[in-house]
């Protein structure tokens, strides 16, 4: 089973102590060193607060579960080096545009990335080379015509 | 074989492969006629009006040309002038080959080079030249061997009249069927 940010973006976060609603998801982080979700953003502007990734209990279809609503930190602009990954500028390692990243899919259950969609691809993760505040590089594959992976 | 010009990559940005990150744009190329390869960048920092950059990129330490940036493995690449080859760091005024007739050795003049062809996705190779004919045109002639540079003249095979182009795409053939000829690589 595999989920994506697209898909997960609005999707409600309840705190799993007391049944309430926190609100709701705006962004996913990524560490891309390790490939994986790191942080979640619920909410937007300046109520937007953060949660580690290890406080996610539940990562469901309906639902976002946290094991309770004081994991949420406030969000210290200064401190974010996880990357939001989603509509960054795709470039490949040699150097030539490939799009911007549409999608990332990933395992639920334990926050790996699994695929990074550019256009109407989908790279696996492994593809995901460096991100940062100009591009997201990916490996030279992607420049590879489409229906060879 | 995809080709791009000297042109076309003043201003590209240089982005990192580990990092995501723009950490400068390319202000000039600095190509050694000699050796027929870039042997580095000068550098601007990053965004409009915001100045020369001090320290240099060399060749060596470029991860690939692309035609929407110039990819570096990390910032390290990113040399100071004193710690980079005299070529790059204090290049001589005179090796700069643009303006100079390329002539073959028979005395024919093929025209004026206007610019630099590089191949995109290489490390700063320099396979051709895009001349302004003496008609007027314009031309592109693979660079496979030449016989002498100086600050004026480029000496070229006589064979190279034959491959003579009229753009990049014809220029990635010729360089292949010109090797091929002289039984290169």
């Amino acid at each position: 089973m595999t989920d994506s940010f697209a898909g997960a973006i609005g999707r409600k976060v309840l705190s799993r102590a007391t049944a309430e609603e926190v609100g709701n998801l705006t962004q996913l982080l990524v560490d891309v060193g390790a490939r994986s979700v790191a942080q979640l953003v619920v909410g937007r502007g300046r109520k937007a607060r953060l949660v580690a990734w290890a406080h996610v209990t539940g990562f469901g279809p309906d639902a976002v579960m946290l094991d309770d609503a004081a994991s949420l930190e406030a969000r210290d602009a200064d401190a974010a080096v996880d990357i939001d990954l989603l509509g960054k500028r795709a470039l490949s390692e040699v150097g030539n545009d490939a799009g911007k990243v549409d999608d990332v899919t990933f395992d639920p259950e334990t926050g790996a990335l699994v695929g990074i969609v550019v256009g109407s691809r989908e790279h696996p993760a492994e593809a995901l080379l460096g991100a940062g505040s100009y591009a997201a590089v990916l490996g030279a594959a992607v420049e590879e015509p489409a229906g060879e992976d | 074989m995809l080709l791009t010009t000297a042109s076309a990559v003043r201003g590209l940005p240089v982005v990192t492969v580990t990092g995501g990150e723009d950490v400068a744009e390319i202000r000039d190329i600095v190509y050694h006629p000699e050796a027929g390869r870039v042997v580095g960048f000068t550098l601007n920092k990053r965004g409009r009006l915001s100045g020369r950059r001090r320290e240099v990129l060399p060749a060596s330490a470029v991860h690939a040309i692309g035609r929407d940036a110039v990819m570096v493995r990390d910032v390290d690449a990113l040399v100071e002038p004193d710690a980079a080859a005299d070529e790059l760091g204090a290049p001589d005024r005179d090796r700069n080959v643009l303006g100079d007739d390329v002539v073959t050795e028979a005395g024919v003049s093929l025209g004026v080079i206007k610019d630099v062809v590089l191949l995109v996705g290489g490390t700063g190779e320099v396979v051709g030249y895009q001349l302004e004919r003496p008609s007027g045109g314009e031309g592109y002639i693979p660079l496979i061997a030449q016989l002498a540079v100086s600050g004026a003249a480029l000496v070229v095979p006589n064979a190279t009249e034959e491959f003579v182009r009229d753009d990049l795409i014809g220029l990635g053939a010729a360089v292949d069927e010109f090797r091929r000829r002289l039984d290169l690589p």
